[in-house]
């Protein structure tokens, strides 16, 4: 008996998701509110490459994982630090 | 700045001031957020040895991998909020008017406005340790429309930009008085 660790996974999409909304609306903010500046663009663009990098190198991690592992809930689950 | 983004622009409307809080505010926002990143590199150069061992375990990797890109992820966005936030909050003074616009959240934005020759005081305040240091404070206008009071905050060299909006009412009260005389003589 034990914990899917793909649960964790759906949360983690979950986070992703949520970050995605913000993202989504916050650059809809500075494009439509904001000044279709040389330094606005920038920003722009610095942003979503660096959430870009992040995302990605979250997922080449992750992609290597296999998710149909069981977290078993014995005490023994912790290593010995 | 582009001319759309002044709402209901007149047509002789010249921008005399363009204002946003001061550089120092926004800095002190991200430099928080920038130790707040920092903290797990730190903590792993402390705990190196037991992490390093959570990393190869089967089970923690994974999640320990997940909880990091979360954690960077979040940071990251709460850093572009804080610069979205700082630079769309803009207090504009032109010819005519004052416009007043926020930004309060994601889904909260406010603009106000009121024509120059309803000020009827400018008052600007500098107060604390940094404020004084960096030359940033609020200032604050009273006018006689229904939003009564306009209040620039953190914007930089506050004292300046207090007598500068003195002097724009001041000409603008002329201005809007010599208009309203001549109304009256062209009615006679």
């Amino acid at each position: 008996m034990g914990i899917p660790l793909a649960i964790f996974y759906f949360v983690y999409l979950g986070f992703v998701v949520v970050f995605l909304f913000f993202t989504f609306f916050n650059v809809y903010h500075l494009v439509r509110f904001g000044f279709l500046s040389l330094g606005n663009l920038g920003v722009i663009s610095f942003y979503l490459l660096v959430s870009a990098m992040i995302l990605s190198s979250s997922w080449y991690y992750l992609s290597q994982i296999d998710w149909s592992q069981i977290i078993p809930i014995t005490l023994q689950v912790m290593p010995t630090i | 700045m582009s001319k759309a983004h002044i709402p209901n622009r007149k047509k002789d409307e010249k921008i005399i001031l363009l204002l946003r809080r001061h550089p120092f505010v926004i800095a002190i926002k991200i430099g928080f957020w920038l130790v707040v990143a920092i903290m797990p590199l730190a903590l792993y150069l402390i705990m190196s040895p037991a992490v390093d061992e959570l990393l190869n375990h089967q089970i923690f990797q994974p999640l320990l991998i997940m909880f990091i890109s979360i954690y960077y992820l979040y940071v990251w966005l709460f850093i572009f909020q804080s610069f979205v936030d700082y630079y769309l909050d803009i207090w504009i003074v032109t010819s005519h008017r004052i416009i007043n616009i926020e930004q309060k959240g994601l889904f909260f934005r406010t603009v106000s406005e009121q024509n120059l020759y309803r000020v009827q005081d400018v008052t600007s305040e500098l107060k604390g340790f940094f404020s004084t240091m960096f030359d940033y404070g609020t200032v604050y206008i009273q006018t006689a429309g229904e939003e009564v009071r306009f209040i620039f905050r953190q914007v930089p060299h506050p004292y300046q930009v207090a007598e500068k909006i003195g002097k724009i009412v001041e000409e603008s009260k002329r201005f809007n008085k010599m208009m309203e005389s001549e109304d009256k003589i062209t009615i006679n």
